[in-house]
């Protein structure tokens, strides 16, 4: 079995506890105004471009058999001096992925760490990922998830990782649509089965300014996770504004609908008098 | 860090200090010339004429008193001596003992007047009395302009130190305070302050005992020594500034096998954090047993961004001095001789870095040389261990017939220079010299490249060899194919690292049963110090697919222009090599993008990398925390970076005083940074 990876970090300090490795897995079924993974959306391998620095000398072109319609087979790359194309996505199998993981398992163990799947979105390629984790030993695995996936799958990935991290992204069902793309009754219920499950997990959330910084959104969240016995703590993930960075090299415009210079507000006194632990990323 | 110190520090960094500078005349040596002297009495009479002098200046607040007023050193040898002394001997850098690490603990705990005593009439012995008596005259006179300013306790502490052992903290403080700023003054250069945490302890330890001190008060006399290794840097001969081995060493396996690190190893770290000066550079040993909170503080002081602290391992460091031949219990005593390399307190007259290998330069060679002609990756790689064999001795016959200006001064910090008579230039217990390793990543990336390409994939040599000196322009395939996807040493590949370790194990051989002319052996090192610069400026493009004017990384590194799996990878790959072999020094460098420690729970994380790299096997680590898009700004803007620290090849200094070519280097390094 394969899948397709866009990344594969070493010493990822955000993703979960200790040492851990993050495999950025390509595909998401969301369109989050501001993703900052933007080359993580199609699932395809595709070819990415800093134009910035580019002198137009012309040299991808004279080799390129596809002007019209990039096929990212990559011939052009070599060719950039300065080496500003790449091609995004790597095709793994799960055993050369699982190997890869397993070298560094003595790592993880010494610090408490372990690997982390995220994307893209993660869940669009779970048969992959858990072939991959049926092949880890001794490995502590994390996820970091939309909840954006059917309820088996849901239910399966949370039968089978240690600890999951799951967005909540916006409150209101239709700024929800409207700003995500996709209905918000799945990860609703997804998150509710977490709350009631044996699962340890995080609840995270983007808070983005004029979008979700507001006090219903936190006592939603609150709401939700209120009994849960194995949420480990909240992380508030403040909207950063090198978001944009990356959307030119894969051919998209980035033009959120809010004003990305207005901080963020937070209402931190609701997971306060709730007792809920938290976690503001900075 | 209190006012006063606060204070001392704003005044010391507006250069308010130097008003009160006035130069030596240049025609000294004349003098010494006209008399006839021997070289050791001309040392002695300049130290004398140098501290005579200096005029007694405080700082508003002071505490530990000690500034240069005297820049300048005339040479104690006119143009045409020299140039005969040059003509018949190998000059080591300057001409000057340095670069070695002075036994202060010994002298500060005995005391200069002490030492005198022991003295004959003999004319070696004369030029050491002199040298005292000049440093003793230059304290009374301290101690006098103290006294008339009302500055009683400074006063009081002159006149028992440097002629007396120390009663107090502040008093040992001061004395070595002064006996490190009149080495200075003798011409010697970057002999470093050693087991400042051990030979000061048992001061500090009374004091608190006592209740003369409470922790704020002595914390403050810690500071204000720190404070004073900063007053006179630029002063100090070196490549750059910055570059003055003024380096201490913290914690770390005692001569009895206990472990050092103690109450004031945690004061330096801390006061180093506080102050942010590039002076003392700190140290810290450390070894399978050292928990993971001492990392931590470590790791704290790594997120200032200020290169410190280098790590150092006991368990490869102690034992493979020992298998050169030094003894149990100053193997133990292990510090720094200015940047990384490893050398014994008081007793070794070591030249660490009389040269360097150059790993790149010499594949390099062997495959324009003979590429075509080979037919195996066994007949390479004997084809470039006789060259690294032919470099090596090469390299040790441009160095024959030695000469070291004597230092009559600094030979009463050595063991038995003073009872035999012998200047310290002319060897100690140990006279080993070090050849440092340039460029081993690139060399070892190199070997790998062709491997693949020519003797598993079948390019032929030709083809790469004319790719390399096109610097690969009409050959885009290959180049690609070199440069990403081969394997780097660096990424926890076997097909590199293999080679990595080859190369070092070589390197080892080659040195092994040498001896220089002075009995003793040669050490083989990882260390690069400038000669990065200066090997790489020799080098075309290179079949690991690095194009020409690339730089070569510094040290123990990954070559500078790969994609690299990550620090895990990285500190796999690097500890693979038996480095007890290349116990000479030269760190493995890894910079941080400043973002990593956004968050608390990180600096545990740092911590746990570090100490992998320890539990491992590594033997020197140096972590840098950068902001790329800063230095960029501060190489535009310089007037508004005056402060910005970075760690250069062992040392750290003012970005904005460093000449273009390192400020490059380390935005070059940056790029490849992790975050």
């Amino acid at each position: 079995m394969t899948g397709t990876v866009f990344d594969i970090k070493e010493f990822a300090v955000f993703d979960g506890p200790g040492i851990r490795t993050t495999v950025f897995l390509k595909g998401c079924p969301l369109r989050c105004q501001w993703c900052h993974n933007p080359e993580g959306l199609s699932p395809k391998p595709q070819l990415m471009v800093s134009s910035a620095s580019c002198v137009h000398c012309g040299a991808c072109s004279r080799v390129c058999k596809h002007p019209d319609n990039c096929i990212a087979c990559g011939v052009c790359v070599p060719y950039c001096r300065l080496g500003l194309r790449k091609i995004a996505g790597t095709i793994w199998t799960a055993e050369a992925l699982a190997e890869r993981l397993q070298r560094d398992a003595d790592v993880y163990q010494m610090s408490g760490g372990g690997v982390t799947f995220s994307g893209g979105e993660p869940l669009m390629q779970w048969d992959f990922v858990s072939e991959v984790i049926s092949r880890l030993k001794g490995i502590n695995t994390a996820i970091e998830t939309s909840g954006y996936t059917n309820d088996e799958i849901f239910r399966q990935a949370m039968g089978t990782l240690d600890l999951i991290m799951m967005d909540w992204k916006v409150s209101d069902p239709e700024k929800h649509r409207y700003y995500t793309g996709v209905d918000q009754a799945p990860i609703r219920r997804h998150a509710e089965m977490l709350a009631a499950g044996e699962t340890p997990f995080i609840l995270r959330m983007p808070i983005i300014p004029g979008v979700n910084d507001t006090e219903e959104h936190f006592q939603t969240a609150a709401e939700i996770v209120k009994d849960a016995k194995t949420l480990l703590r909240i992380d508030i993930l403040p909207y950063q504004r090198a978001a944009g960075a990356k959307y030119s090299m894969v051919g998209r415009d980035y033009s959120p609908e809010f004003d990305e210079a207005v901080p963020p507000r937070y209402f931190l006194n609701v997971f306060d008098d709730a007792g809920i632990p938290y976690k503001v990323f900075r | 860090m209190t006012d006063r110190i606060q204070a001392m520090r704003q005044f010391q960094w507006e250069h308010k200090h130097h008003t009160a500078r006035t130069f030596l005349p240049e025609d000294l040596h004349l003098r010494y010339r006209d008399n006839a002297l021997p070289d050791y009495a001309r040392t002695a009479l300049r130290l004398e004429q140098a501290l005579e002098t200096e005029e007694p200046y405080f700082f508003p607040q002071e505490l530990i008193a000690f500034t240069r007023t005297v820049p300048n050193l005339p040479r104690i040898y006119d143009e045409e001596e020299w140039s005969a002394i040059t003509k018949e001997h190998y000059i080591h850098e300057l001409g000057n003992v340095s670069n070695l690490s002075p036994d202060y603990g010994t002298v500060i705990a005995e005391g200069l007047a002490s030492l005198r005593d022991k003295l004959t009439d003999s004319d070696y012995h004369r030029a050491m009395r002199r040298s005292i008596d000049a440093v003793l005259h230059l304290t009374s006179r301290y101690e006098e302009a103290a006294r008339a300013k009302g500055l009683t306790e400074i006063a009081d502490t002159l006149a028992q130190v440097p002629a007396y052992s120390p009663r107090t903290f502040r008093e040992a403080l001061q004395s070595l305070r002064i006996l490190h700023y009149a080495m200075w003054c003798e011409g010697d250069y970057h002999n470093t302050l050693g087991r400042f945490d051990q030979y000061m302890l048992p001061y500090l330890k009374a004091d608190l005992a006592a209740g003369r001190e409470t922790e704020e008060s002595a914390f403050e006399l810690l500071e204000a020594f720190f404070l004073s290794c900063n007053r006179d840097s630029d002063l100090y001969p070196g490549m750059q500034q910055g570059d003055n081995g003024q380096s201490m060493v913290l914690g770390g396996m005692l001569p009895d096998g206990s472990d050092g690190f103690n109450i004031l190893s945690e004061w330096c770290l801390k006061a180093s954090g506080e102050l942010r000066l590039i002076d003392p550079k700190i140290n810290l040993r450390v070894n399978s047993k050292t928990p993971l909170s001492v990392y931590e503080k470590g790791t704290r002081l790594t997120k200032l961004g200020l290169g410190f602290p280098q790590y150092e391992n006991d368990d490869v460091a102690i034992p493979g001095l020992m298998a050169l031949g030094y003894e149990e219990g100053d193997a133990r005593s292990y510090v720094m001789a200015a940047c990384w390399e490893f050398i014994i307190p008081g007793k070794a007259m070591d030249i660490v870095n009389i040269g360097a290998l150059p790993f790149a330069n010499v594949v390099d060679k062997v495959l324009h040389e003979q590429l075509q002609k080979l037919h195996s990756m066994k007949e390479l790689k004997a084809a470039i261990r006789q060259e690294i064999f032919a470099e090596v001795r090469r390299i040790l016959e441009e160095r024959r017939n030695l000469y070291v200006i004597p230092s009559p001064y600094l030979s009463l910090f050595f063991e038995g220079c003073l009872e035999k008579e012998k200047d310290i230039s002319l060897g100690c217990k140990y006279n080993n010299w070090g050849l440092h390793g340039t460029g081993v990543a690139p060399a070892a990336d190199m070997l790998a490249a062709v491997d693949q390409v020519i003797f598993r994939e079948g390019t032929s040599a030709e083809e790469l060899l004319q790719a390399m000196d096109a610097d690969f322009v009409g050959y885009e395939p290959l180049h690609d194919r070199l440069k990403y996807h081969c394997p780097k040493a660096g990424n926890d590949d076997d097909q590199a690292d293999e080679y990595l370790s080859w190369l070092l194990n070589t390197f080892a051989d080659a040195v092994e049963g040498l001896h220089n002319e002075r009995g003793g052996i040669i050490r083989a090192g990882t260390g690069s110090a400038m000669f990065y610069i200066f090997h790489a400026q020799e080098l075309g493009a290179t079949a690991d697919g690095r194009e020409a004017g690339v730089p070569l990384p510094a040290n123990y590194s990954p070559s500078l222009n790969i994609r690299l799996n990550g620090p895990v990878s990285l500190i796999k790959s690097f500890s693979k090599p038996d480095l007890k072999r290349t116990i000479n020094g030269g760190p493995l460098t890894i910079e941080f993008s400043e973002s990593v420690f956004s968050q608390d729970e990180a600096i545990t994380k740092v911590a746990q990398l570090v100490q992998l790299f320890i539990l491992r096997g590594g033997h020197q680590l140096q972590l840098n925390t950068v902001n790329r898009e800063r230095l960029l700004d501060a190489q535009k803007h310089p007037e508004n970076y005056r402060n910005l620290i970075v760690r250069v090849w062992g040392w750290s200094g003012y970005f904005v005083e460093l000449d273009k070519c390192y400020q490059d280097h380390i935005i070059r390094r940056a790029e490849l940074l992790l975050s």
